[in-house]
Protein backbone atom coordinates (compact mmCIF):
# COMPACT_ATOMS: atom_id res chain seq x y z
CA UNK A 1 0.00 0.00 0.00
CA UNK A 2 1.20 3.52 -0.68
CA UNK A 3 1.79 5.96 2.10
CA UNK A 4 -1.23 8.22 2.48
CA UNK A 5 -0.19 11.75 1.56
CA UNK A 6 -3.79 12.86 1.64
CA UNK A 7 -4.39 12.47 5.36
CA UNK A 8 -4.05 15.97 6.74
CA UNK A 9 -2.90 16.51 10.29
CA UNK A 10 -3.76 19.41 12.55
CA UNK A 11 -2.58 20.50 15.99
CA UNK A 12 -4.85 22.61 18.20
CA UNK A 13 -3.00 24.80 20.75
CA UNK A 14 -5.61 26.26 23.06
CA UNK A 15 -5.89 26.48 26.86
CA UNK A 16 -9.67 26.70 27.19
CA UNK A 17 -10.86 23.08 27.25
CA UNK A 18 -14.28 23.85 25.77
CA UNK A 19 -12.94 25.82 22.82
CA UNK A 20 -10.20 23.24 22.37
CA UNK A 21 -12.81 20.50 22.20
CA UNK A 22 -14.82 22.46 19.67
CA UNK A 23 -11.78 23.10 17.47
CA UNK A 24 -10.83 19.43 17.57
CA UNK A 25 -14.36 18.44 16.58
CA UNK A 26 -14.61 20.95 13.75
CA UNK A 27 -11.25 19.95 12.30
CA UNK A 28 -11.91 16.24 12.68
CA UNK A 29 -15.16 16.75 10.81
CA UNK A 30 -13.13 18.30 8.01
CA UNK A 31 -11.09 15.14 7.85
CA UNK A 32 -8.04 16.23 9.81
CA UNK A 33 -6.28 13.85 12.11
CA UNK A 34 -6.20 16.16 15.11
CA UNK A 35 -4.07 16.29 18.27
CA UNK A 36 -4.10 19.01 20.90
CA UNK A 37 -2.02 20.90 23.43
CA UNK A 38 -3.20 23.11 26.31
CA UNK A 39 -0.20 25.44 26.41
CA UNK A 40 2.49 26.97 24.21
CA UNK A 41 5.54 24.84 24.90
CA UNK A 42 3.75 21.49 24.76
CA UNK A 43 2.15 22.83 21.58
CA UNK A 44 5.53 23.49 19.99
CA UNK A 45 6.63 19.97 20.91
CA UNK A 46 3.44 18.50 19.48
CA UNK A 47 3.97 20.33 16.18
CA UNK A 48 7.57 19.12 16.06
CA UNK A 49 6.42 15.55 16.65
CA UNK A 50 3.41 15.51 14.34
CA UNK A 51 4.56 17.80 11.54
CA UNK A 52 1.00 18.89 10.84
CA UNK A 53 -0.41 20.69 7.81
CA UNK A 54 -2.40 23.07 10.00
CA UNK A 55 -2.01 24.63 13.46
CA UNK A 56 -4.64 26.63 15.31
CA UNK A 57 -3.00 28.84 17.88
CA UNK A 58 -4.61 30.80 20.70
CA UNK A 59 -3.01 34.21 21.26
CA UNK A 60 -3.37 34.11 25.05
CA UNK A 61 -1.75 30.99 26.45
CA UNK A 62 -0.79 30.37 30.08
CA UNK A 63 2.96 29.96 29.48
CA UNK A 64 3.98 31.78 26.31
CA UNK A 65 2.49 34.56 24.24
CA UNK A 66 0.86 33.19 21.06
CA UNK A 67 3.07 35.41 18.91
CA UNK A 68 6.12 33.95 20.62
CA UNK A 69 4.85 30.43 19.93
CA UNK A 70 4.22 31.36 16.33
CA UNK A 71 7.82 32.53 15.95
CA UNK A 72 9.12 29.28 17.45
CA UNK A 73 6.94 27.24 15.12
CA UNK A 74 8.15 29.11 12.07
CA UNK A 75 11.71 28.03 12.82
CA UNK A 76 10.92 24.50 11.75
CA UNK A 77 7.37 24.25 10.43
CA UNK A 78 5.65 25.65 7.37
CA UNK A 79 2.23 24.44 8.41
CA UNK A 80 -0.65 26.84 7.93
CA UNK A 81 -1.09 28.73 11.20
CA UNK A 82 -4.50 30.11 12.11
CA UNK A 83 -4.33 32.46 15.07
CA UNK A 84 -7.31 32.86 17.37
CA UNK A 85 -7.88 35.79 19.66
CA UNK A 86 -10.66 36.70 22.07
CA UNK A 87 -10.14 40.39 21.51
CA UNK A 88 -11.53 41.68 18.27
CA UNK A 89 -9.59 44.95 18.64
CA UNK A 90 -6.31 43.05 18.49
CA UNK A 91 -7.21 41.68 15.11
CA UNK A 92 -6.43 44.79 13.10
CA UNK A 93 -3.04 45.23 14.74
CA UNK A 94 -2.13 41.61 14.22
CA UNK A 95 -3.07 41.35 10.58
CA UNK A 96 -0.84 44.32 9.82
CA UNK A 97 2.20 42.56 11.23
CA UNK A 98 4.21 39.91 9.57
CA UNK A 99 4.41 37.49 12.44
CA UNK A 100 4.25 34.24 10.57
CA UNK A 101 0.58 33.41 10.85
CA UNK A 102 -1.52 32.73 7.74
CA UNK A 103 -4.95 33.62 9.03
CA UNK A 104 -6.58 35.33 12.01
CA UNK A 105 -9.92 34.71 13.59
CA UNK A 106 -11.57 36.39 16.54
CA UNK A 107 -13.51 34.48 19.18
CA UNK A 108 -16.30 33.72 19.29
CA UNK A 109 -16.12 32.23 15.84
CA UNK A 110 -18.62 30.03 14.06
CA UNK A 111 -17.43 26.55 13.05
CA UNK A 112 -18.58 27.34 9.53
CA UNK A 113 -16.38 30.41 9.35
CA UNK A 114 -13.39 28.47 10.60
CA UNK A 115 -14.03 25.76 8.03
CA UNK A 116 -14.27 28.18 5.14
CA UNK A 117 -11.11 30.05 6.18
CA UNK A 118 -9.20 26.77 6.36
CA UNK A 119 -10.54 25.62 3.03
CA UNK A 120 -9.45 28.91 1.50
CA UNK A 121 -5.93 28.44 2.88
CA UNK A 122 -5.65 24.97 1.40
CA UNK A 123 -7.04 26.15 -1.92
CA UNK A 124 -4.46 28.91 -2.15
CA UNK A 125 -1.57 26.53 -2.17
CA UNK A 126 -1.29 22.81 -1.72
CA UNK A 127 -0.52 21.56 1.73
CA UNK A 128 3.16 22.24 2.44
CA UNK A 129 3.53 18.95 4.27
CA UNK A 130 2.56 16.93 1.21
CA UNK A 131 5.90 16.19 -0.33
CA UNK A 132 6.38 16.36 -4.06
CA UNK A 133 7.22 12.70 -4.55
CA UNK A 134 3.98 11.73 -2.89
CA UNK A 135 2.18 14.26 -5.05
CA UNK A 136 3.38 12.77 -8.30
CA UNK A 137 2.35 9.35 -7.02
CA UNK A 138 -1.03 10.89 -6.33
CA UNK A 139 -1.09 12.35 -9.80
CA UNK A 140 -0.48 8.95 -11.37
CA UNK A 141 -3.22 7.44 -9.23
CA UNK A 142 -5.54 10.20 -10.41
CA UNK A 143 -4.75 9.35 -14.02
CA UNK A 144 -5.46 5.68 -13.45
CA UNK A 145 -8.75 6.53 -11.83
CA UNK A 146 -9.83 8.96 -14.54
CA UNK A 147 -9.05 6.37 -17.21
CA UNK A 148 -11.61 4.00 -15.68
CA UNK A 149 -14.59 6.21 -16.42
CA UNK A 150 -16.61 5.34 -19.52
CA UNK A 151 -15.86 7.36 -22.62
CA UNK A 152 -19.08 6.63 -24.46
CA UNK A 153 -22.44 8.22 -23.76
CA UNK A 154 -25.46 6.02 -23.38
CA UNK A 155 -28.33 6.60 -25.83
CA UNK A 156 -31.27 4.33 -25.28
CA UNK A 157 -34.75 5.22 -26.50
CA UNK A 158 -37.00 6.09 -23.62
CA UNK A 159 -34.15 6.51 -21.13
CA UNK A 160 -31.93 9.30 -19.89
CA UNK A 161 -28.64 8.15 -18.38
CA UNK A 162 -25.94 10.28 -16.76
CA UNK A 163 -22.98 9.79 -14.44
CA UNK A 164 -20.69 12.20 -12.65
CA UNK A 165 -17.45 11.71 -10.81
CA UNK A 166 -15.68 14.29 -8.72
CA UNK A 167 -12.27 13.27 -7.40
CA UNK A 168 -11.12 14.39 -3.99
CA UNK A 169 -7.69 15.75 -3.22
CA UNK A 170 -6.87 12.24 -2.23
CA UNK A 171 -7.59 9.55 -4.78
CA UNK A 172 -10.18 7.05 -3.71
CA UNK A 173 -11.16 3.77 -5.28
CA UNK A 174 -14.47 4.90 -6.77
CA UNK A 175 -15.45 4.37 -10.36
CA UNK A 176 -18.44 3.63 -12.54
CA UNK A 177 -18.58 1.95 -15.90
CA UNK A 178 -21.32 1.32 -18.43
CA UNK A 179 -21.91 0.10 -21.93
CA UNK A 180 -24.88 -0.47 -24.15
CA UNK A 181 -26.02 -3.98 -25.02
CA UNK A 182 -28.58 -5.32 -27.48
CA UNK A 183 -31.16 -5.34 -24.69
CA UNK A 184 -30.22 -2.12 -22.94
CA UNK A 185 -27.41 -1.37 -20.55
CA UNK A 186 -24.83 -2.90 -18.23
CA UNK A 187 -23.75 -0.75 -15.32
CA UNK A 188 -20.99 -1.29 -12.74
CA UNK A 189 -20.46 0.95 -9.75
CA UNK A 190 -17.60 0.15 -7.38
CA UNK A 191 -15.56 1.49 -4.49
CA UNK A 192 -12.28 -0.15 -3.54
CA UNK A 193 -11.16 0.07 0.08
CA UNK A 194 -8.61 2.72 0.94
CA UNK A 195 -7.08 5.45 -1.13
CA UNK A 196 -4.19 6.24 -3.42
CA UNK A 197 -2.54 4.10 -6.05
CA UNK A 198 -3.44 0.83 -4.32
CA UNK A 199 -7.16 1.56 -4.45
CA UNK A 200 -6.93 2.88 -8.03
CA UNK A 201 -5.21 -0.29 -9.24
CA UNK A 202 -7.76 -2.53 -7.56
CA UNK A 203 -10.50 -0.47 -9.19
CA UNK A 204 -8.84 -0.98 -12.58
CA UNK A 205 -8.79 -4.75 -12.07
CA UNK A 206 -12.43 -4.80 -11.01
CA UNK A 207 -13.44 -2.81 -14.08
CA UNK A 208 -11.65 -5.19 -16.42
CA UNK A 209 -13.12 -8.28 -14.77
CA UNK A 210 -16.65 -6.86 -14.76
CA UNK A 211 -16.39 -5.89 -18.43
CA UNK A 212 -15.44 -9.46 -19.30
CA UNK A 213 -18.52 -10.84 -17.53
CA UNK A 214 -20.80 -8.98 -19.90
CA UNK A 215 -20.50 -11.88 -22.31
CA UNK A 216 -22.27 -14.21 -19.92
CA UNK A 217 -25.97 -14.24 -20.25
CA UNK A 218 -26.94 -15.20 -16.75
CA UNK A 219 -26.34 -12.51 -14.13
CA UNK A 220 -25.83 -14.86 -11.16
CA UNK A 221 -23.26 -16.96 -12.98
CA UNK A 222 -21.58 -13.87 -14.36
CA UNK A 223 -21.29 -12.26 -10.95
CA UNK A 224 -20.09 -15.32 -9.11
CA UNK A 225 -17.39 -15.91 -11.73
CA UNK A 226 -16.34 -12.26 -11.56
CA UNK A 227 -16.34 -12.11 -7.78
CA UNK A 228 -14.11 -15.20 -7.58
CA UNK A 229 -11.60 -13.63 -9.95
CA UNK A 230 -11.64 -10.35 -8.05
CA UNK A 231 -11.46 -11.98 -4.61
CA UNK A 232 -8.42 -14.00 -5.67
CA UNK A 233 -6.72 -10.76 -6.66
CA UNK A 234 -7.74 -8.99 -3.47
CA UNK A 235 -6.67 -11.75 -1.14
CA UNK A 236 -3.01 -10.82 -1.36
CA UNK A 237 -3.67 -7.15 -0.66
CA UNK A 238 -6.02 -7.64 2.31
CA UNK A 239 -8.46 -5.37 0.63
CA UNK A 240 -12.05 -5.49 -0.56
CA UNK A 241 -14.36 -3.72 -2.94
CA UNK A 242 -18.02 -2.79 -2.75
CA UNK A 243 -19.73 -3.48 -6.02
CA UNK A 244 -23.12 -2.75 -7.54
CA UNK A 245 -23.71 -4.33 -10.93
CA UNK A 246 -26.96 -3.92 -12.86
CA UNK A 247 -28.39 -4.96 -16.19
CA UNK A 248 -31.26 -3.04 -17.71
CA UNK A 249 -33.72 -4.56 -20.11
CA UNK A 250 -34.85 -1.38 -21.84
CA UNK A 251 -38.09 -2.70 -23.35
CA UNK A 252 -39.58 -3.88 -20.07
CA UNK A 253 -37.78 -1.56 -17.66
CA UNK A 254 -36.59 -4.54 -15.65
CA UNK A 255 -33.33 -3.99 -13.81
CA UNK A 256 -31.55 -7.10 -12.52
CA UNK A 257 -28.80 -6.32 -10.07
CA UNK A 258 -26.32 -7.66 -7.57
CA UNK A 259 -25.20 -5.57 -4.62
CA UNK A 260 -22.03 -6.64 -2.82
CA UNK A 261 -21.73 -4.46 0.26
CA UNK A 262 -22.57 -1.19 -1.46
CA UNK A 263 -26.06 -0.52 -0.12
CA UNK A 264 -26.35 2.96 -1.64
CA UNK A 265 -28.54 2.37 -4.68
CA UNK A 266 -32.05 3.84 -4.68
CA UNK A 267 -35.16 3.28 -6.72
CA UNK A 268 -36.81 6.70 -6.87
CA UNK A 269 -40.43 7.17 -7.93
CA UNK A 270 -41.48 10.55 -9.32
CA UNK A 271 -44.40 10.74 -6.91
CA UNK A 272 -42.67 10.46 -3.58
CA UNK A 273 -41.12 7.28 -2.30
CA UNK A 274 -37.53 6.19 -2.61
CA UNK A 275 -36.65 2.59 -1.93
CA UNK A 276 -33.07 1.91 -0.95
CA UNK A 277 -31.81 -1.40 -2.26
CA UNK A 278 -30.13 -3.27 0.59
CA UNK A 279 -26.87 -5.09 -0.11
CA UNK A 280 -27.26 -8.76 -0.93
CA UNK A 281 -24.00 -9.67 0.80
CA UNK A 282 -20.66 -8.30 2.02
CA UNK A 283 -18.13 -6.54 -0.20
CA UNK A 284 -16.21 -8.76 -2.62
CA UNK A 285 -12.99 -9.98 -1.02
CA UNK A 286 -14.15 -9.20 2.52
CA UNK A 287 -15.25 -12.63 3.62
CA UNK A 288 -14.61 -16.04 2.12
CA UNK A 289 -17.65 -18.11 1.21
CA UNK A 290 -19.93 -15.14 0.63
CA UNK A 291 -22.62 -15.29 -2.00
CA UNK A 292 -24.66 -12.57 -3.56
CA UNK A 293 -28.17 -13.38 -4.75
CA UNK A 294 -29.35 -11.20 -7.59
CA UNK A 295 -32.53 -9.17 -7.25
CA UNK A 296 -34.60 -7.09 -9.61
CA UNK A 297 -36.87 -4.09 -9.83
CA UNK A 298 -39.16 -2.56 -12.44
CA UNK A 299 -38.39 0.92 -13.66
CA UNK A 300 -41.73 2.40 -14.62
CA UNK A 301 -41.93 5.50 -16.80
CA UNK A 302 -40.67 8.43 -14.68
CA UNK A 303 -38.75 6.19 -12.24
CA UNK A 304 -35.03 6.54 -11.64
CA UNK A 305 -32.33 4.16 -10.50
CA UNK A 306 -29.76 6.21 -8.59
CA UNK A 307 -26.42 4.85 -7.39
CA UNK A 308 -24.32 7.03 -5.12
CA UNK A 309 -20.91 6.63 -3.48
CA UNK A 310 -20.29 6.84 0.26
CA UNK A 311 -18.62 10.23 -0.22
CA UNK A 312 -22.17 11.63 -0.29
CA UNK A 313 -23.33 9.49 2.62
CA UNK A 314 -20.55 10.90 4.84
CA UNK A 315 -22.26 14.30 4.82
CA UNK A 316 -25.37 12.89 6.53
CA UNK A 317 -25.90 11.52 10.02
CA UNK A 318 -28.18 8.69 9.02
CA UNK A 319 -28.96 6.62 5.94
CA UNK A 320 -32.54 7.86 6.17
CA UNK A 321 -31.44 11.51 5.88
CA UNK A 322 -29.17 10.54 3.01
CA UNK A 323 -31.96 8.71 1.16
CA UNK A 324 -34.39 11.59 1.61
CA UNK A 325 -31.89 14.15 0.29
CA UNK A 326 -30.97 12.00 -2.73
CA UNK A 327 -34.66 11.44 -3.44
CA UNK A 328 -35.37 15.18 -3.40
CA UNK A 329 -32.35 15.96 -5.58
CA UNK A 330 -33.39 13.27 -8.05
CA UNK A 331 -36.99 14.38 -8.25
CA UNK A 332 -35.99 18.04 -8.61
CA UNK A 333 -33.67 17.42 -11.54
CA UNK A 334 -35.26 17.92 -14.95
CA UNK A 335 -32.79 15.50 -16.56
CA UNK A 336 -30.53 12.69 -15.41
CA UNK A 337 -27.60 15.09 -15.75
CA UNK A 338 -29.31 17.77 -13.65
CA UNK A 339 -30.23 15.18 -11.01
CA UNK A 340 -26.63 13.93 -10.92
CA UNK A 341 -25.32 17.46 -10.43
CA UNK A 342 -27.82 18.11 -7.64
CA UNK A 343 -26.75 14.92 -5.89
CA UNK A 344 -23.05 15.81 -6.22
CA UNK A 345 -23.84 19.20 -4.70
CA UNK A 346 -25.09 17.45 -1.54
CA UNK A 347 -21.42 16.89 -0.68
CA UNK A 348 -19.85 20.36 -1.06
CA UNK A 349 -16.49 20.15 -2.81
CA UNK A 350 -14.75 22.17 -0.07
CA UNK A 351 -15.60 19.74 2.69
CA UNK A 352 -15.80 16.40 0.86
CA UNK A 353 -12.84 14.24 1.86
CA UNK A 354 -13.71 11.38 -0.40
CA UNK A 355 -14.44 11.01 -4.10
CA UNK A 356 -18.05 11.56 -4.97
CA UNK A 357 -19.65 9.47 -7.67
CA UNK A 358 -23.24 9.24 -8.88
CA UNK A 359 -25.08 7.53 -11.71
CA UNK A 360 -28.72 8.20 -12.60
CA UNK A 361 -30.69 5.96 -14.96
CA UNK A 362 -34.08 7.54 -15.58
CA UNK A 363 -36.88 5.99 -17.59
CA UNK A 364 -38.55 8.88 -19.34
CA UNK A 365 -42.20 9.60 -18.56
CA UNK A 366 -44.58 8.33 -21.25
CA UNK A 367 -45.46 11.72 -22.75
CA UNK A 368 -41.83 12.65 -23.38
CA UNK A 369 -40.65 9.19 -24.45
CA UNK A 370 -40.30 8.85 -28.18
CA UNK B 1 -6.42 6.81 17.84
CA UNK B 2 -5.41 5.13 21.06
CA UNK B 3 -5.40 1.45 21.87
CA UNK B 4 -5.37 -0.39 25.14
CA UNK B 5 -6.19 -3.89 26.25
CA UNK B 6 -7.01 -5.86 29.34
CA UNK B 7 -7.09 -9.62 29.74
CA UNK B 8 -10.37 -10.70 31.38
CA UNK B 9 -11.41 -14.15 32.62
CA UNK B 10 -12.32 -15.63 29.27
CA UNK B 11 -11.32 -12.99 26.73
CA UNK B 12 -9.08 -10.02 26.03
CA UNK B 13 -10.77 -6.65 25.69
CA UNK B 14 -9.22 -4.24 23.22
CA UNK B 15 -10.31 -0.61 23.37
CA UNK B 16 -9.95 1.50 20.26
CA UNK B 17 -10.58 5.16 21.02
CA UNK B 18 -10.85 7.75 18.26
CA UNK B 19 -11.39 7.55 14.51
CA UNK B 20 -10.80 4.21 12.87
CA UNK B 21 -9.59 5.34 9.44
CA UNK B 22 -6.82 4.80 6.95
CA UNK B 23 -4.23 6.12 9.40
CA UNK B 24 -5.25 4.12 12.45
CA UNK B 25 -6.49 0.93 10.72
CA UNK B 26 -3.02 -0.66 10.27
CA UNK B 27 -2.21 0.18 13.89
CA UNK B 28 -5.32 -1.63 15.12
CA UNK B 29 -4.33 -4.68 13.10
CA UNK B 30 -0.86 -4.64 14.56
CA UNK B 31 -2.19 -4.13 18.06
CA UNK B 32 -4.68 -6.99 17.88
CA UNK B 33 -2.15 -9.27 16.19
CA UNK B 34 0.18 -8.65 19.14
CA UNK B 35 -2.60 -9.45 21.61
CA UNK B 36 -3.30 -12.71 19.78
CA UNK B 37 0.41 -13.50 19.64
CA UNK B 38 0.45 -12.92 23.40
CA UNK B 39 -1.86 -15.91 23.85
CA UNK B 40 -5.40 -14.50 23.73
CA UNK B 41 -7.52 -15.76 20.87
CA UNK B 42 -10.88 -14.61 22.19
CA UNK B 43 -10.97 -10.89 21.54
CA UNK B 44 -13.62 -8.27 22.18
CA UNK B 45 -13.01 -4.95 20.45
CA UNK B 46 -14.79 -2.33 22.53
CA UNK B 47 -15.92 0.41 20.12
CA UNK B 48 -17.57 2.57 22.75
CA UNK B 49 -15.31 5.49 21.90
CA UNK B 50 -14.98 4.88 18.18
CA UNK B 51 -17.18 7.56 16.66
CA UNK B 52 -16.14 7.02 13.06
CA UNK B 53 -15.00 4.14 10.89
CA UNK B 54 -14.22 4.21 7.16
CA UNK B 55 -13.67 1.34 4.74
CA UNK B 56 -10.05 0.92 5.83
CA UNK B 57 -11.23 0.65 9.43
CA UNK B 58 -13.74 -2.00 8.43
CA UNK B 59 -10.94 -3.79 6.59
CA UNK B 60 -8.86 -3.80 9.78
CA UNK B 61 -11.69 -5.32 11.84
CA UNK B 62 -12.17 -8.03 9.21
CA UNK B 63 -8.43 -8.72 9.20
CA UNK B 64 -8.42 -8.99 13.01
CA UNK B 65 -11.42 -11.35 12.91
CA UNK B 66 -9.62 -13.59 10.41
CA UNK B 67 -6.50 -13.60 12.60
CA UNK B 68 -8.49 -14.53 15.72
CA UNK B 69 -10.31 -17.36 13.91
CA UNK B 70 -7.01 -18.51 12.44
CA UNK B 71 -5.71 -18.79 16.00
CA UNK B 72 -8.70 -20.97 16.93
CA UNK B 73 -10.61 -18.20 18.64
CA UNK B 74 -13.04 -15.47 17.67
CA UNK B 75 -13.35 -11.71 17.60
CA UNK B 76 -16.48 -9.84 18.57
CA UNK B 77 -17.30 -6.19 18.75
CA UNK B 78 -19.13 -4.33 21.49
CA UNK B 79 -20.76 -0.96 22.22
CA UNK B 80 -20.98 -0.06 18.54
CA UNK B 81 -21.79 3.62 17.90
CA UNK B 82 -24.29 4.85 15.26
CA UNK B 83 -21.93 5.70 12.38
CA UNK B 84 -20.01 2.45 12.77
CA UNK B 85 -23.27 0.52 12.95
CA UNK B 86 -24.41 2.22 9.75
CA UNK B 87 -21.26 1.15 7.90
CA UNK B 88 -21.62 -2.42 9.15
CA UNK B 89 -25.26 -2.59 8.04
CA UNK B 90 -24.76 -0.97 4.64
CA UNK B 91 -21.94 -3.30 3.77
CA UNK B 92 -23.85 -6.24 5.16
CA UNK B 93 -20.85 -7.03 7.37
CA UNK B 94 -23.06 -6.97 10.47
CA UNK B 95 -23.77 -10.62 9.69
CA UNK B 96 -20.08 -11.48 9.96
CA UNK B 97 -18.94 -9.12 12.70
CA UNK B 98 -21.31 -9.83 15.56
CA UNK B 99 -22.07 -6.80 17.71
CA UNK B 100 -22.85 -6.98 21.43
CA UNK B 101 -24.14 -4.32 23.77
CA UNK B 102 -21.19 -4.54 26.13
CA UNK B 103 -17.82 -6.26 26.18
CA UNK B 104 -19.00 -8.50 29.06
CA UNK B 105 -21.88 -9.86 26.99
CA UNK B 106 -19.76 -10.77 23.98
CA UNK B 107 -18.49 -14.13 25.24
CA UNK B 108 -20.98 -14.64 28.08
CA UNK B 109 -22.78 -17.53 26.41
CA UNK B 110 -19.85 -19.68 25.40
Amino acid sequence: MVSPPEIRRAVVIEDDPDIRGLLVRVLAKQGFDVTEAAAGLPGVEEVRRRQPDLVTLDLNLPDLDGLEVCKLLREFSDAFIVMLTARADELDKLTGLDNGADEYLSKPFSPRELQSRINALFRRRPSPAADSAARSELQRATEVQQSLLPQEDIRIDGYDVAGLFRPSRSVGGDFYDWYQTDDGLHLTFADAMGKGMGAALIAATVRAVMRSTGLRHDLDTAFSTASQAIAADLDSSNSFVTLFHARLDAASGKVSYVDAGHGLALHVKPGGEAHRLPAGGPPVGAWAGSSWPSASLELEPGDSLVVVSDGVLDVFDTVEDFSAAVRRATQGGSSAQAASSAILALAPAETAEDDVTVVVVRRLPKDTAA
Amino acid sequence: MEFSYEVRDSYAEVKADGRLNMVSAPKLREFVTDVIAGGSNRIVVNLENTAFMDSSGLGALIGCLKAARQAGGDLRIAAVQPQVKMVLQLTSMDKVLTAYGTAEEAFSND
